[in-house]
């Protein structure tokens, strides 16, 4: 039923909902789905009987002049088409990227951690060097590992930057591409949820050893340690994640569901938001750091921020 | 299949027809085409749904609202006197067409003419 529903919304893309347009909308679902449920109850298939009401809907043109829709209809093509070919590309680049697209990430996220160890270590006088050089060996490293971690993403982001449009955009899909991306992403949603499930078993385990171990052992040197161990738990279950959803996400993008939606895109205030909140996050987080050299604490502000980005975004997508 | 060009004029008088002895609703008259035709003319939902927009505009049907089955509120139609007026016309139309065209269609014991189109 609901591929019907779809089927349909699809067709009035981006036609002015006008009293007439949805009343006209509404009758032609309702034949639509008595159609659908006469054929099933005549021992057709789900996918026969979706087959044959969309074949015998027709076109909207001949609504045209009756809807008063002849010159939306006419620029319609506006609207641009994504054939099957395209979109399948798009799932596979999406795919063979993801893994790199992770690395990227992990690197970046692991790029302290030298810092973070040999500082632990050396509080605890297992390795005598002064701080100072250590410092800067770490810091190297730091640079090096973000850098490779930066230019993994600007080579491999290239690859999919040809199909940004259709996160940007509002397209549509033939009925045989739509039902291939369903197919696929049904056939992905195992893997997808065992994937997000260690990963969110990942991010909350993370947090043990920063409030476990100075809890049992009161040795200075050892939380700065633990915090190591917690960056080390969140990259990798930020690559699982990351390497993981991509199929899914793609899938979500063609479909235009999820924060694709057709709704979402055109709202430009969430969008604009979204890129602002990050940015001042950013400079918070370096400004905070950098002032008070609390770089111990200070990343507490990602977590805090994830979830009130979830709050603002709620407020903003009920507001529209 | 019959190319929808030629039926297109006369799909106001298939519906008319079975409005005719009761009103009825979409899907309920795409489906009593299809089997009064023996499934040779399938009509497609837009084209149903802009016939009776554009027979309501005319004043030969009116739509109203039935009562609620299964959830669901159907729009349904009903013929009015100009629509039966219309009707008529259209049958008388329909015979001197049929008539016109019939002298241009070659008969079965026309040997002359089966000969040549063999």
């Amino acid at each position: 039923m609901n591929t019907i529903r779809n089927y349909l919304d699809n067709m009035f893309l981006g036609i002015p909902q006008t009293d007439d347009v949805i009343r006209a909308k509404m009758e032609l679902l309702a034949m639509m789905e008595d159609k659908y449920s006469e054929l099933k109850n005549a021992g057709k298939t789900e996918n026969e009987a979706i087959g044959i009401v969309i074949s015998e809907f027709g076109n909207l043109d001949e609504l045209a002049d009756t809807l008063g829709i002849k010159e939306v209809i006419e620029n319609k093509t506006d609207i641009s088409m994504v054939s099957y070919d395209e979109a399948m590309q798009y799932i596979e680049n999406s795919k063979s990227t993801a893994p790199k697209t992770a690395l990227g990430v992990l690197l970046c996220i692991l790029s302290p951690v030298t810092l973070l160890l040999l500082l632990g270590l050396s509080e605890l006088n297992l390795i005598t060097v002064k701080e100072e050089s250590l410092i800067a060996v770490s810091l190297a490293v730091l640079i090096c590992l973000v850098a490779a971690g930066v230019s993994h993403f600007i080579r491999f982001s290239s690859k999919l930057e040809r199909f940004e449009y259709l996160q940007e955009n509002v397209f549509e899909l033939d009925y045989k591409t739509e039902q291939a991306v369903r197919n696929i992403l049904e056939q992905d949603e195992q893997s997808y949820k065992s994937a997000v499930n260690i990963s969110v078993i990942g991010y909350i385990l993370c947090a043990l050893p920063v409030i476990i171990i100075p809890l049992m052992l009161e040795i200075e040197g050892l939380s700065v340690i633990s915090i190591a161990v917690t960056l080390i738990i969140v990259a990798f279950a930020t690559y699982n994640l990351i390497n993981k959803s991509a199929v899914h996400e793609a899938c979500n993008v063609l479909l235009q569901q999820g924060d694709y939606s057709i709704k979402s895109k055109s709202n430009k205030i969430s969008k604009t938001i979204s890129k602002v909140y990050w940015l001042v996050i950013v400079a918070i987080y370096l400004g905070y750091s950098f002032i008070t050299n609390n770089w111990t604490m200070s990343w507490i502000i990602w977590p805090i921020a994830g979830v009130l980005f979830a709050a603002i975004k709620a407020i903003t997508d009920g507001l529209s | 299949m019959i190319s929808s060009d030629v039926i297109r004029g006369y799909n106001d008088t298939m519906i008319l027809y079975l409005l005719l002895s009761e009103p009825s609703y979409g899907y309920e008259i795409s489906k009593r085409i299809r089997e009064l035709t023996d499934e040779k003319y399938v009509i497609k939902e837009t084209t149903l749904y802009s016939a009776f927009k554009r027979m309501e505009s005319n004043g030969y049907i009116e739509a109203f609202l039935g009562s609620e089955t299964y959830g669901k509120q159907r729009t349904y139609y009903k013929i009015t006197e100009t629509g039966k007026k219309y009707y008529k016309e259209k049958c008388k139309e329909w015979k001197i067409t049929k008539e016109v065209i019939e002298k241009f269609i070659v008969k079965e014991n026309d040997h002359e003419y089966n000969q040549k189109l063999s």
